[in-house]
């Protein structure tokens, strides 16, 4: 996915975008794919464990009310 | 000897909600591992005091504090009464970190949110200080259950729903309690205040039981 694309879905500035997309790439959890100059990110294996584990452990928490 | 009985079976009972405490701690704290949120790191806490406290209160009460004294002869009124205080006191902190849980939700999500004000008044015993103590548990149980409720009105989740009557239960066991003390030679109050509690607290084991049946997807380290 290019950011272009991010941008619409996730609505805020390019440079908010950037700097949280450097950040996921830094942890690991994006990877970024430049193919014919162009950046692309795309979810890596430790992404989808911690969405994963987000969703698992904000339905234990929703169940108490409360919100990750 | 239908006393002893009462006692003994409301301290098996009571064991019941040491394990219910801290198995919600450790799936707490694994959810914290993995997420870095603050609000599991609140719960976590909160369910370790109460494991904490409901573990003492157990170990220090007649059939077990036999068994006890006579392995630390020491271990005078003095220091059970100690104990006692100190129980109730994790109890209390417990409950607090659940309630201010729920607080800090409401503050940061700026919704309208009905907070509840009212102190409960009344009191059985003046100047004791698990009574007092007492008193703070049920306020910040009743806070915890009117924000559950409200967070059951806008997820629409079972599970909360669950939650929030585990909690109003554990609050009426604690209004039991009172009424035990208020009649001590009514010996099935207390073992009911103690089921009614466990019942509550097993209610609330339900989200660890839906944790570990949905596998522990991320088990290992992020």
């Amino acid at each position: 996915m290019g950011i272009t694309t991010l941008l619409r879905k996730g609505n805020m500035s390019y440079s908010r975008m950037n700097k949280l997309l450097t950040e996921l790439v830094g942890s690991g959890l994006l990877l970024e794919l430049n193919k014919e100059k162009i950046s692309r990110y795309m979810i890596s294996e430790r992404g989808l464990q911690f969405l994963a584990a987000y969703y698992q452990f904000e339905d234990f928490a929703q169940s108490f009310g409360l919100r990750l | 000897m239908a006393g002893v009985d009462v006692s003994l079976i409301a301290d098996v009972l009571q064991f019941i909600g040491v394990f219910v405490s801290f198995s919600i701690a450790y799936v707490s704290f694994r959810g914290l591992k993995q997420t870095r949120s603050p609000a599991l790191l609140r719960l976590a806490t909160a369910f370790l005091f109460l494991g904490v406290g409901f573990t003492v209160q157990a170990v220090v009460s007649p059939p077990f504090l036999e068994g006890v004294v006579s392995v630390l002869p020491a271990l005078t009124t003095t220091v059970i009464a100690g104990l006692l205080v100190a129980s109730a006191l994790m109890e209390t902190a417990g409950y607090f970190f659940l309630a201010f849980s729920h607080a800090l939700d409401v503050m940061f999500s700026r919704r309208m949110q009905v907070s509840l004000l009212l102190l409960p008044v009344f009191t059985l015993s003046a100047a004791q200080t698990t009574d007092a103590l007492s008193i703070l548990s049920f306020y910040f149980i009743l806070y915890g259950v009117v924000e559950t409720f409200t967070a059951y009105s806008k997820n629409r989740k079972p599970d909360t729903l669950l939650i929030a009557l585990g909690l109003a239960l554990l609050g009426s066991g604690t209004f039991v309690a009172w009424l035990s003390l208020m009649y001590p030679l009514v010996y099935v109050l207390s073992l009911v205040q103690i089921i009614i509690r466990e019942i509550g607290l097993m209610i609330l084991f339900i989200p660890v039981i839906g944790y570990v049946l949905g596998g522990a997807k991320a088990s290992g380290p992020i």
